[in-house]
């Protein structure tokens, strides 16, 4: 029986030479490499409670790589182009469904915005279209381009290479991948705190006992910073609550998945044939995952307007979890500073699926060789104290009504 | 089919006969029907396929538990046939199959199982990588149920919103629901009850026992429903489907209304204080080989054709029971016609000995502790099985009805939203509710009581303590007392699956995503071996209709998978909703709601285009010439106006008011005088700019400011939070609605605005960045400021909203000779680049401070005391390396113009981008403002430009130059 397991039943250990917090993709992808391409194997995944609970298993699964930076689009393109690499090692087929993304553009400044992100996406060697409103139609007929909505389409940004991907599945393929190399993973094992001595880590303090450790990274999703107030670091996120919902299954009708600024909406339809849709976050800071009527009501709203035929669909499941975001919606990416041994992949906001697998790599070799990969550069925690944000979003993002 | 002769018991009014059909084939039903109820009278049986193995799925339940009755009904698909009444005419159609619903071609797939065991999609279709591809195709044909029809018509008047108050909300019209409704009520409370059925009663209403000895279950069930009803103090929503109860007592439910109702549904929000729960029972569901099969059905579903609708089930019956109501509905059934061959009941113990005497006297065999093991037939139920729980022994019985339960399961799903925290209770087998949020109180069935005095009570206590958490002084102590003397919870049924499970033919814990026991059993090997992991990776309750089926037997049955007590393993966490709601319903009437300015109506012409800036709409082009031209040279050649009313206009005043303004103004704010205007702008922390605007005095202590358009809803409580440890006393009033707003701009604008005002305004008077307050045509008291946006003279006249049309048609008569035109926010965007002033958010963002904008001049440097929002960020980035900085440029080819967003590019690196970018009719030349790296911000720097629109690559020379463009002395705003 235990040879059909996914990922092996283990003993806790006193001691590993890295342990990670937090079981979703971010920490599964890092104990991965750092035992594939490091060779560092005595690893622990320390996860609260199962696999894909928090963000991994709640997420809207979108993948795309035209951000608005090039220093992000070079991270999420290498990330893009992983899936493939990975469904092939991990022999898990992850589901990539590259479907393409239309983001629907709603006045002149948002074809601004998404002229520069074509631009910067094209100059980096990635695919990506400014499209007029009758290509967008083109491209999904359901689509209302008329003028009598709220927000009229003026164009779109047309992405092919993005699409989504089986969240739950990655996140399984991942820990069987890790745990082949030997790293144990530790289901509903919660840790309390986090042993730092003379400005080293030295290990993390479970519900179920004491580890020693010389290398920790933090990788808890929504609930980061809580684990960085333990080991003394303030982190510059506020948790926020994000909220999707999916429809009951229908025979193909969407075959890209469609955003739009404007409307604060964005929906795809699953390879098992429902209408995935998610928008804004909640602007209050708080750490519940409740739903909300008003922002079902939102959704509504915001779909029927733009591909009314869907009027006539059901919700059937409306779910939230927690996003953790940073100033700028960048993550924060860095490690030994202030303290030895302690790492951080955090502030992943509601973007961080499409980029766990790669930024796991590179948070591998930041832990492997105590340095900083060129590519990860942008993403210092320190930036935020010297003022430099990456540029992420144009505008300064405010999480509520005093910013 | 003819149905059984009327029994007062029955809902359905043969006078009035229904015409519909079914796969073309027409039909007749009556009303009180169910569109199900309807088919099954017409000896339907096949109503869907499954959605993995397309096997045949029947009448299963009759409220929409599963999606064995997904149809499409007249275009819409997914229509739950269970819960939709008949009407005449409608076209009812199946869904997802290949060749006939009855004949499924690709029920070859249910042959093929063993290629899908858990989590099967993971491991196929991938190798060799190139058929991924094609796999996608071939799985989204598959996949999905229903088919949207793109064609089809929805009006939003169909749709309508109702949001009610009340204090009490008792979900669940059954005996507890009723009860508790009635003594809140009683109290004086305000109380709305809802009920998912079309009627009141729950499960009383087809009972004919009798309660207590005496009147029947159903005639006490309308007893009381006709109580409630006549009650004032109670609305009744009937058909009603609560969809959602969360945080502090929200609950959302949509309507679905009747022929005589002015709306197709209605989305319904209530947030009461007290929330009775009382949604009882489902039954739960048997899990044994074959249990899907077509003729299997649920105890009460049985029941209820016969006694709701008139229909018998079927002709030879086999019952495998769990509790009470499972006999009491095979004496029922017996006695109304139906052939009842045997009669299983799991139970060791604990039978009511009046039914088991009830089962002999029929001379009907009952084997106790026993139950269904198989279903047997291809499509539909020829036989079953039915084995015992303690020896290998089975026997079987030809049959074309198979009536299976496994006793009941709580409705939960309110309480799980709410966040009530459950219990596994092996008494009962139920999950209960042991912690439980303020201000919600569970009744009735659900609790795990059967007798109806005490689900009547439970109704009671909880109806009293829901009224006491309102604020009354009732108690619910007596009733609690009485409650203790009736029946307790009976035992339940202890078990989920029947004899033999895990070999021989699938038997199923999910219909609506084919979770079958095997699956199950594979995720526990492959150690996904809690509830939340299986529901995922072996797909259970994830279908149309969620977790009805699985939700209480998922964790059930992976507790003995595991063989470990139930420990830890709970149901997953309930979704909202509770019921799949049409986004039609939940969109509601869907308002388009924006904000106006008074001159609005006054700019409505056909040629005008509107865009949405915020709340507001305004006109960004008052003609199809898209580069507005006309509209630009007006302002500049004479003059325009354009309706700025939008701006944020704001009094500040008290004896604190100047410290308010230096904390979130970057400039000395001591230098605003009376009759002169500053121009000064707002900073976050980090020293981005958020806001900016004029400001001046009008008084002692009282000041007058603007912010722009988008800030104006923020800025009150941008004061208040960054003054908020200061004990500071001033007033701050938003006048942005107050007041209407023209900018009056162009050469001309002095002249035009003289033949409205005797007061004098020449240039002395208010001169550039002069404010002055006048009487215009008399009496309309005007605020003028005189600022220069856009690069001319210009006056903006701040005046009460309701003078907003009168003044703008006197202006624009006033200005006729000169030819006064409108403009808009394009022309506007032009006319203000070519002076080089920003616009918050188009040239600005987040990389960078008020000092890569060029606009350092505005910060005072010498401030201590009055701790400038921002100011620390300034002196920390001073000289600060690699900052993008605001520059001017102008294109080498004047014509060629690129796109606002346009990349500037080093080789294939960006190093800036465009903000704002126009060809300048006035300059007859391409200008733009653009960020770009500090090492390109020299005048007279080279760059190459990069616009890529609809697959048309250009690349465009330029040269940083000198703001401003237009006017660089600015000279004709002084004049
Ligand atoms: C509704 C929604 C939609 C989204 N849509 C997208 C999208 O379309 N595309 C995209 O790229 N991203 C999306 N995201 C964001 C994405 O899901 C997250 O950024 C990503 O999952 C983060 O992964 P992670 O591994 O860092 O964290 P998580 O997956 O959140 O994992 C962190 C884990 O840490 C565990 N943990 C917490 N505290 C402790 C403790 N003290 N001890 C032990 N364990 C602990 C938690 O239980 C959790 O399992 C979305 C997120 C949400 C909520």
């Amino acid at each position: 029986m235990g040879s059909k397991r996914l990922w092996k039943k283990t003993r806790l250990k006193k001691s590993y030479d890295a342990v990670m917090i937090g079981g979703g993709i971010h920490g599964l992808a890092a104990a991965y490499f750092l035992a594939r391409d490091h060779g560092i194997t005595n690893v622990a995944v320390i996860e609260r409670r199962y696999i894909g609970f928090g963000g991994s298993g709640r997420n809207t699964a979108i993948v795309r790589a035209n951000q608005r930076t090039q220093g992000n689009v070079r991270l999420y393109d290498e990330g893009l182009k992983l899936w493939a690499t990975l469904i092939r090692e991990l022999d898990f087929n992850m589901m990539f469904y590259n479907c393409g993304n239309l983001n629907t553009l709603h006045s002149e400044a948002a074809m601004g915005a998404a002229r520069l992100a074509v631009c910067t996406a094209q100059l980096s060697g990635v695919r990506s279209e400014l499209l007029d409103r009758k290509q967008c139609k083109e491209l999904i007929p359901a689509l209302n381009i008329e003028d009598n909505i709220t927000y009229p389409i003026l164009g779109g940004m047309y992405h092919p290479p993005g699409g989504i991907v089986r969240h739950d599945a990655v996140a399984w393929a991942l820990a069987k991948g890790a745990s082949r190399y030997g790293v144990h993973i530790h289901q509903n094992t919660e840790v309390t705190n986090i042993n730092v001595e003379k400005g080293k880590v030295t290990g993390i303090i479970t519900n179920k006992g004491t580890l020693k450790s010389p290398r920790v990274l933090i990788c808890a999703g929504g609930y980061g910073a809580l684990l960085a107030q333990m080991a003394g670091i303030k982190l510059p996120i506020h948790p926020l609550t994000i909220q999707a919902m999916v429809t009951q299954p229908l025979k193909p009708i969407l075959n890209h998945v469609i955003s739009s600024g404007a409307y604060h909406v964005y929906a795809n339809q699953t390879l098992k044939g429902e209408i995935a849709t998610g928008a804004h976050m909640d602007p209050w800071p708080n750490y519940t995952t409740n739903t909300t009527p008003y922002y079902m009501k939102h959704q509504a709203e915001a779909l029927t307007e733009l591909l009314p035929c869907l009027k006539g669909v059901k919700f059937m499941r409306h779910w939230a979890g927690i996003a953790d975001m940073t100033p700028d919606m960048a993550p924060i990416l860095h490690g030994n500073d202030p303290i030895e041994g302690l790492y951080l992949d955090v502030g992943w906001g509601y973007f961080g699926f499409k980029s766990g697998p790669i930024t796991g790599k590179y948070m591998a070799e930041y832990m492997a060789k105590a340095r900083r990969p060129q590519i990860l550069k942008p993403f210092s925690l320190r930036r935020f104290e010297q003022f430099r944000h990456t540029g992420e979003t144009a505008g300064a993002f405010s999480y509520g009504p005093w910013n | 089919m003819s149905r059984l002769p009327h029994s007062p018991t029955q809902r359905i009014d043969r006078g009035k006969e229904l015409a519909f059909s079914w796969q073309g084939r027409p039909m007749k039903g009556f009303k009180g029907d169910s569109v199900a109820t309807a088919m099954f009278s017409n000896g339907v049986r096949i109503f869907s396929r499954s959605i993995k193995y397309h096997r045949p799925r029947g009448l299963y339940s009759l409220d929409g538990e599963s999606a064995n009755t997904l149809v499409n009904i007249d275009g819409e698909c997914n229509v739950n046939a269970e819960t939709t009444l008949l009407r005449e005419g409608m076209r009812v159609k199946a869904q997802n199959y290949l060749g006939s619903v009855e004949r499924d071609l690709l029920g070859i797939f249910d042959k093929f199982d063993h290629f899908m065991p858990a989590g099967f999609y993971y491991r196929k279709f991938y190798k060799p990588p190139f058929i991924w591809p094609l796999s996608v195709k071939i799985i989204r044909k598959l996949a999905g149920t229903g088919k949207i029809d793109p064609n089809k018509k929805w009006s939003k008047n169909d749709f309508q919103e109702l949001y009610l108050n009340a204090e009490v909300a008792v979900l669940g019209g059954g005996p507890a629901g009723m009860k508790s409704a009635l003594v809140a009520a009683e109290q004086g409370l305000r109380v709305v009850l809802f009920e998912a059925r079309p009627w009141l009663g729950g499960f009383y209403d087809w009972r004919t026992r009798r309660y207590k000895d005496s009147e029947p279950l159903f005639e006490r069930g309308r007893k009381l429903a006709e109580k409630v009803k006549r009650h004032q103090n109670i609305r009744v929503l009937l058909h009603t489907f609560v969809t959602n109860l969360t945080g502090d007592n929200l609950i959302t439910a949509f309507q679905v209304g009747d022929e005589q109702a002015p709306f197709v549904q209605r989305y319904i929000e209530i947030r009461p204080t007290s929330v009775v729960v009382a949604t009882g029972c489902t039954e739960r569901p048997l899990i044994f080989q074959n249990n899907d099969r077509p003729g299997v059905m649920q105890a009460t579903c049985a029941l209820r054709l016969a006694r709701t609708y008139g229909v018998l089930p079927g002709t030879r019956a086999v019952f495998s029971v769990g509790d009470d109501l499972g006999l009491e509905a095979a004496i029922d059934l017996h006695d109304m016609g139906l052939q009842v061959a045997a009669i299983a009941d799991a139970r060791q113990n604990g039978h009511d000995p009046e039914l088991i005497q009830a089962v002999k006297e029929r001379g009907i065999p009952l084997f106790i502790n026993w139950a269904a093991s198989s279903a047997n037939g291809n499509t539909v139920v020829n036989g079953a099985v039915l084995g015992s729980l303690s020896s290998s022994e089975s026997k079987a019985f030809p049959c074309d009805l198979l009536v299976a339960s496994a006793g009941l399961s709580p409705v939960t799903a309110p309480l799980s939203t709410i966040g009530a925290k459950f219990t596994y209770d092996a008494h009962t087998n139920f999950f209960l509710p042991t912690e439980l949020p303020p201000r919600v109180f569970p009744a009735g069935r659900m609790l795990g009581y059967t007798d109806p005095a005490s689900i009547e009570t439970s109704g009671e206590v909880s109806g009293l303590k829901a009224a006491g958490s309102c604020g009354l002084k009732t108690s619910a102590g007596k009733a609690e007392r009485a409650l203790q003397d009736l029946p307790g919870p009976k035992r339940g049924c202890n078990i989920v699956h029947g004899p033999h499970i895990g070999s021989g033919d699938k038997a199923f814990i999910c219909f609506d995503e084919d979770g079958t026991y095997k699956i199950a059993r594979q995720c526990v090997e492959q150690g996904l071996d809690l509830p939340e992991l299986a529901k995922r990776f072996g797909v259970f309750g994830l279908g149309p209709s969620q977790g009805g089926i699985p939700n209480h037997n998922l964790p059930l049955v992976l507790g003995e998978l595991r063989g470990t007590a139930m420990e830890g393993l709970f149901p997953t966490t309930t979704r909202s909703p509770f019921v799949p709601v049409l986004l039609a319903t939940v969109a509601g009437p869907n308002y388009q709601i924006f904000k106006r300015t008074p001159i609005h109506r006054l700019q409505e012409k056909p040629e005008a285009i509107f865009r949405r800036t915020g709340a507001w709409q305004r006109v960004r082009y008052f003609s199809n010439d898209l580069t507005s031209r006309d509209e630009i040279m007006a302002v500049r050649n004479s003059v325009g106006i354009i309706d700025v009313s939008t701006l944020g206009k704001f009094r500040l005043f008290g004896p604190d008011a100047l410290k308010a303004l230096q904390r979130v103004y970057i400039s000395d704010m001591s230098k605003v005088k009376t009759g002169r205007l500053k121009y000064s702008a707002m900073l976050n922390h980090d020293g981005m700019i958020v806001d900016d605007g004029v400001v001046t005095q009008i008084g002692d202590n009282d000041f007058y400011f603007t912010t722009s358009t988008g800030r104006a809803g923020n800025t009150v409580e941008w004061f208040r939070y960054h003054t908020r440890y200061e004990n500071w006393e001033f007033h701050l009033v938003n006048l942005t609605d107050a007041l209407a707003a023209i900018n009056l701009a162009g050469p001309k604008s002095r002249e035009v605005l003289s033949r409205l005002t005797d007061e004098d305004i020449s240039n002395e008077a208010i001169p550039h960045m002069g404010y002055k307050e006048l009487r215009v045509a008399g009496k309309i008291p005007v605020r003028a400021l005189r600022v220069g946006f856009v690069g001319e003279l210009s006056y903006e006249l701040h005046f009460p909203a309701s003078y907003g049309e009168s003044l703008w048609n006197m202006l624009f008569e006033a200005g006729e000779e000169f030819g006064i035109r409108p403009f808009g926010l394009e022309a506007q965007f032009t006319l203000r680049l070519e002076k080089g002033h920003i616009i918050i958010g188009q040239d600005t963002e987040q990389r960078v401070n008020l000092l890569d904008l060029g606009l350092g001049f505005l910060w005072d440097r010498n401030d201590r005391a009055g701790k400038k929002i921002g100011a620390p960020a300034l002196a920390f980035t001073e000289g600060q390396k690699g900052r993008l900085k605001l520059v001017g440029l102008k294109t080498d080819e004047p014509s060629q113009t690129p796109g606002d967003g346009s990349v500037i590019a080093k080789g294939d690196e960006v190093v800036g981008h465009l903000c704002s970018s126009r060809y300048s009719p006035t300059l007859r030349q391409s200008i733009a403002m653009a960020l770009v790296v500090e090492e390109l911000a020299q005048e007279g720097t080279r760059l190459n430009i990069y616009q890529n629109d609809h697959n048309d690559p250009m690349w465009y020379k330029a040269t940083v130059v000198k703001m401003p463009f237009y006017d660089p002395q600015g000279k004709r705003l002084k004049e």
